[in-house]
């Protein structure tokens, strides 16, 4: 959870960094785990299946596993380390573009919250998250640093979401009762994803983003 | 406009400053950097990129899975 000059890539080459960035990259992890604590909380509470809620606290206490395994591992040979060598990217093939649609269309005549349909979403997100865990961090080319004041801009459109779908749990007559009149963004999906079409697009999309992800 | 307009409104609002500043990001000289420039920076250290994909991992299972 610590910080380590190694995961920081903008962190000095002598393994010093600047304070600033030090304090950021101190800061990171437990920020990344404590989303995925709370995350975890208000699934359990809203009365998504346990499994849900699970999922993220694994993720948050693999992470914090993984993060004091690698503080007290010298030298570090995990795939923390950026990657001198040029990575093989995953290339968008036609074949691959048919895979995901057939994917999508079949996946999606399957009623949500099935056993097939469960099956068939937790298959490549475990593979993605397994790809993602075992990938080097790439070897930037491009500059670092962002404008402070424009990443911040997305950090608040992103923080207003959060906090309006937040609102509108909140303003549900219970935390398990969707409400017509405060609806959460499942509740707005709802109607979409109950069509065969509705799935089948929303699933593309999110097979596309995911592969999108660990082309990264 | 009823209680629910105004929650559905709130989120137009908000996806339409996300696709402002997607737009602003591509002007010359912006200091707003794109939706793909803070994911990738966001990706660049193992925490965050494992944090990514179990997000979207956990969208799908969260839309779909029982």
């Amino acid at each position: 959870m610590g910080s380590t000059s190694r995961d920081d890539p903008g962190a000095c080459k002598d393994g010093s960094a600047a304070p600033d960035r030090s304090f950021v990259a101190a800061a990171r992890e437990p920020i990344i785990v404590a989303i995925f604590v709370l995350a975890g909380i208000f699934e359990v509470l809203s009365g998504d299946p346990v499994a849900h809620g699970a999922v993220l606290f694994a993720v948050g206490g693999l992470l914090s596993w993984d993060a004091v395994h690698r503080r007290h591992k010298e030298p570090d040979p995990s795939p923390a380390e950026p990657s001198v060598e040029p990575m093989l990217r995953p290339r968008v093939t036609p074949l691959i573009v048919s895979a995901g649609l057939a994917y999508a269309a079949l996946v999606g005549t399957f009623a949500r919250y099935t056993w097939p349909a469960t099956v068939s979403v937790v298959g490549p997100g475990a593979a993605g998250v397994a790809v993602a865990w075992r990938r080097p961090t790439r070897q930037a080319k491009e500059p670092l640093g962002l404008d402070p004041w424009g990443t911040v801009s997305w950090v608040a459109v992103f923080l207003a979401l959060a906090l309006w779908e937040l609102a509108a749990l909140l303003l549900q007559p219970s935390l398990t009762t969707p409400s017509a009149a405060h609806p959460t963004i499942s509740t707005l999906t709802d109607p979409v994803l109950a069509s065969h079409l509705g799935r089948s697009i929303t699933l593309s999309l999110w097979l596309a983003f995911g592969w999108l992800l660990l082309e990264r | 406009m009823n209680s629910r307009d105004i929650t559905v409104a709130g989120y137009l609002a908000i996806a339409s400053s996300g696709v402002a500043l997607e737009l602003l990001s591509h002007l010359s000289q912006s200091r707003i950097p794109s939706f793909e420039q803070v994911l990738s920076r966001l990706m660049r250290t193992r925490s965050g990129r494992i944090g990514v994909v179990a997000g979207w991992a956990w969208l799908g299972m969260h839309f779909f899975a029982r």
